[in-house]
């Protein structure tokens, strides 16, 4: 089935990325104890590792990086759109209260 | 005369269901075209309820003051008007054109899941029957203090908070009785059925394609079709949400839509109408596609620019998500955000005019050949583009204001809804009528099924405008005699009566050709697209093998030819063509096989309803039915293959 | 799926069941975009009550995280194993698999009942009401795959054992679970340490 694609990782690799997502986890949980120090940097950091450890999963661990391209742009197509819509309903409704 | 493959073993553990005749080859059935034609019935019978109640709306504002229905039971009877022909019209009748269709046009034999296809179905009709029993089992109290505290019939025991069920008023304080409770939950069981089908098509269209099907040589209809699913997956999941959230505010004392504990009522404006405004295009993007396959077939030209038709819908598709609050303009959002989305509905105009001016240039120079379909699909045209105008006069906020929650309001999307997405439907159905028979209906009924339905129309909707304008409010069951509005809504009234005739007459047109009609010829209509390569009535397999597609308009091109002067000219070999096409198709050379029917969409779809009554009644007797069923359900269709083993060997006979 | 020997299918080239659960996925991310938007929206709000910073517990939460981070491990671990045709470990994969799944709902349960005794209850505020429906529609959908999980390690013990080609496959279902295992990364960031 797969072996047409590029070729998955190995089970050593596989474990290899899990132990960067642990990692990954770790600075996250340290982050939110070191708030004091890191200060307005936190929530951008953590969304940011976020971010990192959804690709990472969804790259390897799904396989996404070795699918056929249509599948990328669906989900891709499927993430921006629900983006894009959300920002505007939560800025919406964050300042709506503000301008009226 | 058939080679369908007879399974010779069976390998699960339930009996398969093997009747091909009768109502459990109905129940069981997975095929498209079966699904489909369930599909049309079951819808056209809620169309002909949400038609009677939009009657029994009409009979009360015939006259000023009247007081055939009570004001309870108005509002019951709006809200059910609308659910039903959204959710339970139109969206469905629009899937039966996609069942049947969409596979014929795309050269499959079926759905790419064909249990997920029936299950779809079986999800929708328990649905509505879900939905349909609160006028038996629910109630619909009145809020402390209101006026609506008068008495009330059955009619009332419906759900009264409006189709979009705007919050608070929808909520449990100022809608007691288990009423809005049926809605919620029954429009979530709705929009599951609609999901599973988007997946299918979606799905369908990427996968199923046949030999050189590809995506820019797939007729319009289907491109539609996939606009529609993609508008249908990515829209119903906030609406699903937004459900739960009334099911939850209403039962499980939570507040996120109400104010006092510290909820967002316009939270739940925004979640509904970012699923509410691409309905809006899943409602009319199949009567384009359907306008798009008969226009051309009827004017014997190509359809003029199908590339800037196919990328206009898909415009439409994702603009359509960006224009929701615009239906908000009266409510709490910023004038930052008005003015944006008033802009981006302005915007949405464009590639729909777009598609307006492509349909103009397929009509201009062709022969045209007005017989009912084409009559539908220039009625559709006309009655689109005024209702698509008096759409663009909404994006000017100002304007919009003094507009809101009136007749003019009403008289913009019935346009758009009845002129554009009805005539659209109704001209699909004369025009693969013979598909899906074999049959001929009677062309005389037909046209005057068009011109009465037209004139009734335009008798029921016009006047709106300028009662609208006048200052008649919507959903507001009485208006005064000094107001003098009475002269045009008894004018309306008589309308929505000449509309109801034309139903009936389109009615005893359908049941009597179905029968009696001529048998049709093989290409009744000089068509353009493969669907009209196999035999009518479609015979079970579609086509007897896999069809190889060369061009766009494949099937004409295999029948006309250019000369000097790049006329369409018929080959001498078309009519060669035809018979040896209709032998063919009748007479498969290769085995075939069928997906084989299954009890398991029909058992797993019924657990829903006991869940829905379960939630509303907090009873664990009736949620368990509900989950055994599903789970009997699941059990089954997993452990089930979607086709019976066979032996090839044996099968020689 | 529908076809005769001679038909044509799969015109993308992507196993058709699989295409089916990415195109659930993609929408899958609306469903949780709509729950996730919701929260964010009243996390913002100043309203008087009882609030999840009053009442959670991050390590236990981070503990019971890192759990499910594995479990997409273990998952894959199964898949790896199965396209080498080694049915005997597929099977123990997938049944560590459902397990962690498993310690995670548990988990899940544990924190929900030590908020209750809290006083943070479904129904005490928009705080509550909104962290309450948003980590139980992932709760469920965990608890979905779990059954999903034991269903494919049932299957596995039949004699042809699972495979990739055919039947109920394990190639979507795990795609299933690293969704949910992903819905997971963004929401022990959203709701627990921002």
């Amino acid at each position: 089935m797969s072996a047409e694609h590029k070729e998955h990782p190995s089970p050593k690799q596989y474990v290899q990325i899990a132990i960067v997502l642990a990692v990954l986890t770790a600075i996250e949980v340290a982050l939110y104890y070191t708030e004091d120090i890191v200060g307005v940097f936190t929530d951008p950091l953590l969304i940011f590792l976020a971010i990192g450890k959804y690709v990472i999963v969804v790259g390897w661990f799904m396989h996404l990086r070795f699918e056929n391209k249509m599948v990328n742009r669906f989900f891709a197509g499927g993430m921006i759109l629900a983006l894009f819509l959300f920002a505007i309903v939560m800025i919406e409704r964050a300042t709506g209260n503000f301008f009226n | 005369m058939t080679k369908i493959v007879e399974p010779d073993k069976q390998t699960n553990i339930f009996r398969r269901p093997s009747s091909e005749y009768g109502i459990w080859s109905w129940i069981t059935t997975v095929d498209h075209k079966k699904i489909g034609i369930m599909y049309g019935y079951a819808a056209f019978f809620f169309l002909l309820i949400g038609g009677l109640e939009a009657l029994f709306l009409r009979i009360q504002l015939a006259q000023p003051d009247n007081n055939f229905l009570s004001a309870a039971e108005y509002n019951a009877m709006f809200t059910m008007h609308g659910t039903t022909m959204v959710f339970l019209a139109i969206m469905p009748i629009s899937a039966a054109f996609f069942n049947y269709l969409l596979p014929l046009q795309i050269g499959a034999r079926d759905v790419a899941f064909p249990r997920l296809n029936a299950l779809s179905f079986w999800i929708w009709t328990f649905g509505g029957i879900f939905l349909y029993s609160t006028f038996i089992f629910g109630t619909a109290g009145a809020p402390e203090g209101g006026y609506l505290a008068e008495e009330v019939g059955w009619l009332g025991n419906a759900p009264n908070g409006g189709w979009f069920g705007y919050q608070p008023n929808a909520g449990f304080k100022y809608s007691p009785g288990t009423a809005m409770d049926y809605w919620a939950i029954g429009l979530q069981i709705l929009g599951i059925s609609s999901l599973v089908s988007a997946f299918n098509f979606i799905v369908t269209i990427l996968n199923m394609r046949t030999k050189g099907m590809r995506f820019m040589r797939m007729p319009v209809f289907t491109w539609m079709t996939f606009a529609v699913a993609f508008l249908l997956a990515f829209s119903l999941p906030i609406i699903a949400i937004a459900l739960f959230y009334v099911t939850f505010d209403r039962q499980f004392g939570t507040t996120f839509f109400l104010t006092e504990g510290g909820g967002d009522p316009v939270l739940w404006q925004h979640l509904f109408w970012l699923f509410g405004h691409p309905e809006v295009y899943i409602l009319i993007l199949p009567a384009f596609g359907i306008v798009s396959e008969i226009l051309p077939t009827f004017s014997r030209k190509p359809l003029f620019g199908y590339p800037a038709i196919v990328f206009a819908g898909f415009g439409i598709a994702f603009i359509g998500f960006g224009v929701w609050a615009h239906h908000m303009f009266a409510s709490a959002i910023s004038p930052v955000a008005q003015a944006g989305f008033g802009i981006s509905t302005m915007v949405i105009a464009v590639p729909t005019g777009v598609k307006i001016f492509n349909w103009l240039g397929t009509i201009w120079g062709g022969k045209l050949n007005l017989k009912t379909p084409m009559l539908f699909a220039l009625g559709f045209i006309g009655m689109f583009v005024i209702g698509g105008l008096s759409g663009v006069t909404h994006s000017i906020v100002p304007a919009d204001t003094q507009q809101t929650d009136t007749y003019y309001i009403v008289a913009h999307f019935h346009y758009v809804l009845f002129g554009g997405a009805m005539f659209g439907i109704f001209g699909g159905l004369y025009y693969w009528f013979p598909k899906v028979w074999g049959r001929m209906y009677n062309e005389t009924l037909g046209q005057i099924h068009f011109w009465t339905m037209l004139i009734g129309f335009n008798l029921t909707f016009g006047p709106m405008h300028w009662l609208g304008l006048q200052g008649q409010i919507r959903r507001t069951w009485v208006y005064a005699e000094e107001t003098n509005l009475g002269f045009w809504n008894l004018i309306v009234s008589i309308g929505a009566f000449i509309i109801a005739l034309s139903i009936l007459i389109f009615m005893a047109n359908w049941m009597y050709s179905k029968r009696k009609g001529e048998i049709a010829p093989f290409d009744p209509w000089d068509a353009r697209t493969i669907e009209w390569t196999i035999p009518s009535p479609t015979p079970v397999w579609n086509f007897s093998k896999a069809p190889e597609v060369k061009s766009l308009d494949d099937f004409w091109h295999a029948k006309y030819g250019e000369d000097e002067e790049g006329r369409a000219v018929r080959r001498e070999s078309a009519d060669d063509l035809l018979l040896q096409l209709e032998e063919e198709g009748l007479n498969p050379e290769e085995e075939i096989i069928l997906p084989n029917p299954s009890y398991f969409p029909f058992v797993l779809s019924s657990g829903l309803p006991f869940i829905g009554y379960a939630v509303i009644y907090k009873s664990i007797p009736l949620a368990l039915i509900g989950v055994v069923l599903l789970l009997v359900g699941a059990f089954g269709w997993a452990t089930e293959p979607l086709e019976e083993e066979f032996n090839t060997a044996e099968e020689e006979e | 799926m529908s076809s005769g020997h001679n038909y044509p299918h799969e015109s993308t080239g992507v196993e058709t069941r699989k295409l089916g659960m990415w195109v659930f996925l993609s929408t899958e991310i609306l469903f949780f975009g709509t729950l996730i938007t919701t929260f964010m929206i009243f996390k913002g709000r100043d309203f008087p009550g009882i609030k999840l910073t009053d009442v959670y517990d991050i390590p236990f939460t981070s503990v019971s995280s890192f759990v499910l981070l594995m479990s997409s491990l273990t998952m894959v671990l199964a898949h790896n194993a199965l396209e080498n045709s080694d049915q005997e470990k597929t099977r123990v994969w997938l049944l560590a698999t459902a397990m962690l799944g498993s310690v995670f709902l548990a988990g899940q349960i544990y924190e929900f009942t030590e908020f209750y005794h809290k006083g943070f209850e479904l129904s005490t505020n928009i705080f509550s009401s909104t962290f309450y429906v948003l980590t139980g529609f992932h709760g469920l959908h965990v608890f979905i795959g779990v059954v999903f999980l034991i269903g494919l390690w049932a299957i596995g013990q039949r004699q042809q054992g699972l495979s990739l080609d055919s039947g109920f496959n394990l190639e979507f279902i795990a795609l299933y679970w690293h969704f949910v295992d992903i819905v997971w990364i963004v929401l022990f960031t959203v709701v627990y340490l921002i």
